[in-house]
């Protein structure tokens, strides 16, 4: 992580709500020009910690920087915020929804107008500017609402589950401008538990549970320290030899092909030759990565 | 700031730019004005004239009967009854329909018929008959003693429901049977009537120090002023609730509270919502001032001496006053209320009290007007949250020293920065707090934790 463009920066922070400590003595970064993302079961202390960060909530402990000052009410007019709980309001048209939330982020009016016919033209709901929330179906509605979190051009963007509910194509579509926000150099929180996503789309990761702290760092890193000890594996027969458990720990069966975890100490070199050995069909035998979701469930379930 | 104002102007314009604003503030005067008017209208609607047979068996009251049917003496009748009705608020329902009844009058055509030699059983018959062939529409046989004490005055009508002609044919015979009475009786009827007259019965209203007070109209004007400050408290405060439910209800509390500060958000809300309540109104007292100024300028026209309320300058400003006072207080609770639950259902439970409290203030109103000096009136118009009710009604009334109503101010603004100041926090945690009404413990903490 390149230090120079921390932005958003959490030192030990503490949140509780009476007996129940909702985030605990959580430190974290995150960098500009980078994907963040923010992992963890339900109930982990996702939310706790975003409204926080938003100025929803004040840590009771702890402290938190942002672009190199503490949080503040000024502030607030930098970050965008899609909260995983969506709404807006029924019985308002599009256009005034857009221009009172661009408002209340401090944009001038003309501007607002200007950005809204941009984004609206851009997600393909120009035609919808003057109808009502509830003439829009729901995955309408979630675009708008991702409208009004980029209408101010934020340079913290926090997006909290943002692709439920949405069809794969708006969800590719989202994709991109997310990647073209980083590619503006602004800071993106991405929130989830789906991990797949996760992977795929983000630079750091943070996996939290039970408020407390579990993994953080670069992706790259965290990924190549669990080293490669996944096979990959397509074969036919050989099922005695998969079944040693002093070669493999664990085996999941996917459609058409098997993961196979190897045991401790056990070598990859070995388990081929056994299975050659066996007179195993084998199409593929390729060492991997564990994936982000591999490590997730390791992790929490300790 | 610039956010406050955001928010105020949305929700100004929120409830202010609707189809169901316009109606109620355009429709309600209409409809208020309509049920004054549609009464009135379909008593006016003239009947049928009313074909009578008189069977006088007596002789002598058929005459007075019938001049006392002319449209001439109804007329004068009906002008009479006006006037009573206008200075007596107090009468009774009953009193009042045979006023109204009074008023319009029905009109009689007479068909000639002779009884003379004819026993009442067959001159029964014979009219019975003659109603059959629709010759006549009622008729009535006077009895031939009518000295006497149990004697019938039949009246058979094929139109018997017609109160308005039952009551002004009844008027008309005891009168004129009266008169035959005292005729007999060699008693002068100009005479009976100067000494049967009503006293003069003035009422004179003193100021506090003693001078008399020139107009009397202020009591009515202040109840129709109680009225509407009662219905649109409890209007835009139920709006304050359901605007703060629906954004609980969506989740929309959450991107607002990243985007502004609670209290600015609230405070707008509140502000803007009140604008909107003070632009309603603003346009019903208009209205209200046009109709009494439209309705007293045509009772003068028609002769009746009715005074017009003395509304001063400063009675309008004591009255914005209070309306705000009133307005924030309730705003306030209703705000409270609203951040606790977590739809309208459960607000609509917890809306109950608010308007208890109004609807008490309002009662208080009427022991106000009948004594707005006692300290009864005193103290229910300086406490909180019946002052700003009450006490536009007794400045109305009766104004008050101006000491009395600086403290009404002053402890109607302290409760206000009271309610705000608790009404702010319960709003911060509630509208963040999803699926499970708060409880009043919880609510008591949060108040005094944050």
């Amino acid at each position: 992580m390149d230090e120079n463009k921390v932005t958003l920066k959490a030192d030990s922070i503490t949140k509780s709500f009476g007996d129940f400590t909702a985030v605990d003595s959580l430190s974290f970064e995150a960098s500009a020009g980078r994907i963040f993302g923010f992992l963890g079961p339900n109930g982990a202390g996702k939310t706790t910690t975003i409204r926080m960060i938003v100025g929803i909530t004040v840590p009771d402990e702890g402290r938190i920087d942002l672009f190199g000052r503490k949080i503040s009410p000024a502030l607030q007019d930098r970050i965008g915020y899609l909260p995983e709980e969506r709404g807006l309001y029924k019985k308002m048209k599009v256009s005034d929804q857009l221009r009172y939330f661009a408002a209340l982020k401090g944009v001038a009016a003309r501007e607002a107008d200007k950005r809204i016919d941009e984004w609206l033209g851009r997600m393909d709901l120009s035609d919808w500017k003057e109808k009502k929330t509830t003439d829009l179906s729901k995955g309408m509605q979630q675009k708008v609402q991702f409208i009004s979190t980029m209408l101010h051009d934020p340079d913290l963007l926090i997006l909290d589950e943002p692709f439920s509910g949405l069809d794969p194509i708006n969800v590719e579509f989202m994709k991109e401008i997310i990647a073209e926000t980083k590619s503006k150099d602004k800071t993106i929180i991405f929130s989830t538990h789906m991990m797949d996503t996760a992977e795929k789309l983000c630079d750091d990761i943070l996996l939290i549970n039970k408020s407390k702290k579990v993994v953080s760092g670069s992706l790259r890193e965290i990924k190549e320290s669990y080293g490669k000890n996944v096979v990959s594996l397509r074969c036919t027969g050989g099922e005695e030899v998969l079944a040693d458990e002093s070669l493999a720990a664990k085996v999941i069966d996917h459609a058409d092909e098997k993961e196979v975890f190897l045991a401790k100490g056990a070598d990859a070199q070995n388990l081929l030759g056994k299975l050659v050995g066996s007179g195993a069909q084998i199409t593929k035998f390729q060492l991997i990565e564990p994936s982000l979701n591999d490590i997730f469930i390791e992790k929490i379930r300790g | 700031m610039q956010k406050f104002l955001a928010v105020l102007k949305r929700e100004y314009k929120k409830v202010v730019f609707t189809w169901t604003f316009v109606i109620t503030t355009f429709l309600m005067p209409l409809i208020a004005s309509a049920f004054v008017l549609v009464p009135l209208l379909i008593f006016s609607i003239e009947g049928e004239s009313t074909r009578i047979a008189i069977a006088d068996l007596n002789g002598s009251v058929a005459p007075r009967l019938r001049q006392n049917l002319s449209p001439e003496k109804i007329a004068e009748k009906a002008r009479q009854a006006a006037k009573e009705s206008l200075s007596d608020f107090s009468a009774s329902q009953d009193e009042k329909m045979k006023r109204s009844a009074e008023q319009l009058g029905g009109t009689f055509t007479f068909v000639p018929y002779d009884p003379a030699g004819k026993s009442p059983e067959k001159i029964q018959t014979e009219l019975r008959e003659r109603i059959g062939k629709n010759e006549l529409d009622a008729f009535l046989i006077i009895p031939k003693d009518i000295g006497a004490r149990d004697r019938e005055y039949g009246y058979f009508s094929r139109k018997a429901g017609d109160f308005v002609i039952n009551s002004t044919l009844q008027d008309a015979l005891n009168e004129a049977v009266r008169s035959q009475r005292l005729a007999e009786a060699n008693i002068s009827e100009d005479l009976l009537k100067d000494l049967g007259r009503k006293v003069n019965f003035t009422i004179k209203p003193l100021t506090e120090t003693g001078e008399i007070k020139e107009d009397d109209s202020g009591p009515w004007a202040a109840f129709v002023v109680a009225m509407l400050i009662y219905v649109v408290l409890a209007i835009y405060g139920q709006a304050i609730m359901s605007a703060i439910v629906e954004e609980k209800e969506t989740r929309i509390s959450e991107v607002l509270f990243s985007s502004a500060r609670p209290f600015e958000l609230m405070m707008g809300k509140l502000v803007g919502v009140g604008l909107a309540g003070l632009t309603q109104l603003a346009i019903w007292l208009t209205t209200v001032a046009a109709f009494v100024g439209f309705g007293l300028a045509s009772a003068a026209a028609s002769g009746l001496d009715v005074a017009l309320p003395t509304i001063t300058v400063s009675m309008v400003v004591y009255f914005l006053v209070f309306f705000l006072l009133g307005y924030f207080i309730f705003a306030t609770i209703y705000a409270l209320i609203g951040s606790m639950v977590t739809n309208m259902q459960e607000g609509g439970q917890f809306a109950l009290p608010p308007i208890l409290l109004l609807l008490v203030g309002l009662y208080f109103c009427f022991a106000v007007i009948r004594d707005p000096n006692s300290s009864f009136a005193f103290w229910v118009s300086v406490a909180p949250f019946f002052a700003p009710i009450v006490m536009p009604v007794r400045i109305l009334a009766d104004t008050p020293p101006f000491w009395q109503i600086a403290l009404a101010v002053l402890l109607n603004g302290a409760a206000i920065v009271g309610l705000t100041w608790a009404a702010s926090r319960v709003y911060r945690v509630g509208m963040l707090m999803y699926g499970k009404r708060a409880t009043i413990p919880e609510v008591w903490k949060w108040i005094r934790q944050s």
